[in-house]
């Protein structure tokens, strides 16, 4: 059984997001016009209006830009204390998620931190969660 | 300057307020703060109660009122309640509604509005964060469930996280925020929180999302407010001294707001700008005149924010400058003299426009800032940001 995790927001953009991630491929929308990246996923490139694009594959680096500990819990999923961080992306999007294989305090401002996965489920089904632990883990 | 705004100075007036009994709404017979999820009101009631008192203090009926604002209510329902049949209605929060209302009185759709608000938060067990919150459209955290993140006091946190990484701003820094608000509301008998807060306390308190801590979150309560905005030229002669909307701006940052671009980038500095263009200019005043400030705080956090962004202190130094006093009352600056959402009530930018007026009216007694003749509002929740400048009226 995967893990249980918060249900997720769902549409039929992100349901593409999510189904590729069952291949642990960490895909996100580039607009064929402009070539600005975006997430969360959308059918519209914020930049140039354009509803052409493709699901890019990206390189699963990114650096540190804040993080926040929980002391108090809010989803049965994540007992506190829990973590999130916000990544700068290289491809340039910011990206919430959790930090793996490092303690909060462990964490600096500009770190490059690299692509994991975890397994998830939810009431809509099974994906991998993409999560982000140190270089050369 | 926008000089399609200057013509707007002073065209309306705050000519009343009303607000229901904040600090004995939140106890229970024994003093105890009342349960959550214990129906006591819904926000109906509160809300008829704060516009009562609002026409009372303007020395106003109900006959008087021909357009009316709604928050955290329908407008069909309150009016329907209320026996008002508006030539005009909006709704929003208090900055949004009050610029309307100023533009459809300027426009000569109605002349006297009642902008109205009740939540029965309390009495509900509104959640703000966890499993029970779920967005229709993809937006904020909702988002990032999957990843445990949610919650508007965790964006801020990150926020704050980021300003501590970028400017080395201290927990001890922020902490003096939620110390002096509650040092106001001390001397507000309707705040609920009436127990002074030290630094030490503030820092032996628990996180919730770190790095903000217990006081940094602004507290869950029943309330209703109630305005009474009304044409210049109407507002004499009435019960209280008007007192103007003199200037106002609006701008709000929501490219890449899900990712959290513009709150960990620039702390929404963009927004802060472009309203502090508008505000000033058209109420020909600058941050060095303003008397009395207030700044919408679900977190403490926002205080910082505002001063950076209107121009009080330079970007990162707003952690140094809410030191020794200077936002309190008797300081350079005072801030949410009424104790604001921290420790006054959670009226989602509702309570902090009664106490502006009020203290430019005059008679506060101990929490009055002396000589008052300029008092700002900013509203920044999440990027939407608006700004108020009040003045005396004559």
């Amino acid at each position: 059984m995967a893990t249980a995790r918060p249900v997720r927001a769902m549409d039929p953009y992100a349901e593409q997001f999510w189904a590729f991630t069952q291949a642990r491929e960490l895909r996100l929308q580039q607009c064929a016009d402009c070539r600005k990246f975006r997430w969360p996923p959308g059918p519209t490139c914020d930049r140039c209006l354009s509803d052409n694009f493709d699901w890019r594959s990206i390189r699963g680096t990114g650096k540190v830009l804040s993080w926040t500990t929980f002391h108090r819990g809010y989803f049965p999923e994540y007992p506190p204390p829990h973590t999130v961080v916000v990544l700068e992306l290289d491809e340039g999007p910011l990206f919430v998620s959790v930090p793996v294989e490092i303690s909060p305090r462990e964490l600096r401002e500009g770190m490059t931190l690299a692509l994991r996965w975890t397994d998830g489920q939810d009431r809509l089904g099974e994906y991998n969660l993409p999560v982000f632990g140190p270089m050369n883990g | 300057m926008n000089g399609r705004l200057a013509p707007l100075k002073d065209i309306v007036a705050i000519v009343g307020v009303g607000e229901t009994d904040y600090a004995k709404d939140y106890r229970g017979s024994g003093g105890q703060a009342v349960e959550k999820g214990v129906a006591r009101y819904d926000s109906y009631t509160l809300a008829s109660r704060a516009l009562k008192r609002a026409l009372d203090d303007a020395g106003l009926t109900k006959s008087d009122i021909d357009g009316l604002c709604t928050a955290n209510l329908s407008g069909e329902r309150a009016s329907e309640l209320w026996g008002l049949n508006p030539r005009w209605s909006g709704s929003g929060d208090a900055a949004q509604c009050i610029i309307e209302a100023t533009m459809a009185i300027n426009a000569g759709l109605c002349t006297t509005v009642a902008l109205v608000y009740g939540n029965a938060q309390r009495s509900m067990d509104t959640a703000y964060g966890g499993a029970r919150v779920t967005g229709g459209a993809i937006t904020s955290y909702f988002y990032y469930a999957p990843w445990g993140m949610t919650s508007q006091g965790a964006l801020y946190a990150l926020f704050f996280q980021r300003h501590k990484l970028l400017y080395g701003t201290t927990e001890a820094q922020l902490g003096a925020i939620a110390v002096a608000f509650r040092k106001h509301a001390c001397l507000n008998p309707n705040a609920v929180m009436q127990t002074p807060l030290t630094i030490t306390e503030y820092l032996n308190a628990p996180y919730i999302a770190e790095p903000l801590r217990l006081y940094d979150y602004c507290l869950i309560n029943d309330g209703g407010v109630a305005l009474i905005v009304r044409r210049a030229d109407m507002a004499r002669d009435l019960r209280q001294r008007p007192i103007m909307v003199s200037g106002f701006g609006w701008s709000e940052e929501n490219v890449d707001a899900t990712q959290l671009r513009p709150r960990l980038k620039s702390f929404y500095h963009g927004a802060h700008h472009e309203v502090a263009a508008q505000v000033y200019p058209m109420a020909g005043v600058t941050p060095n005149d303003v008397d009395v400030f207030a700044t919408y705080d679900s977190f403490s956090v926002h205080l910082l924010a505002s001063l950076e962004g209107f121009g009080f202190c330079k970007e990162g130094e707003g952690g140094a400058f809410v030191q020794g006093g200077r936002i309190e009352l008797g300081g350079e600056l005072p801030c949410n003299t009424s104790g604001g959402m921290l420790s006054e009530s959670y009226m989602q930018s509702w309570n902090h426009q009664p106490e502006l007026v009020r203290q430019l009216r005059g008679g506060l007694g101990s929490r009055q800032v002396a000589g008052a003749e300029v008092a700002q509002y900013v509203h920044d929740v999440a990027g939407k940001c608006k700004s108020l400048i009040y003045t005396k009226g004559a």
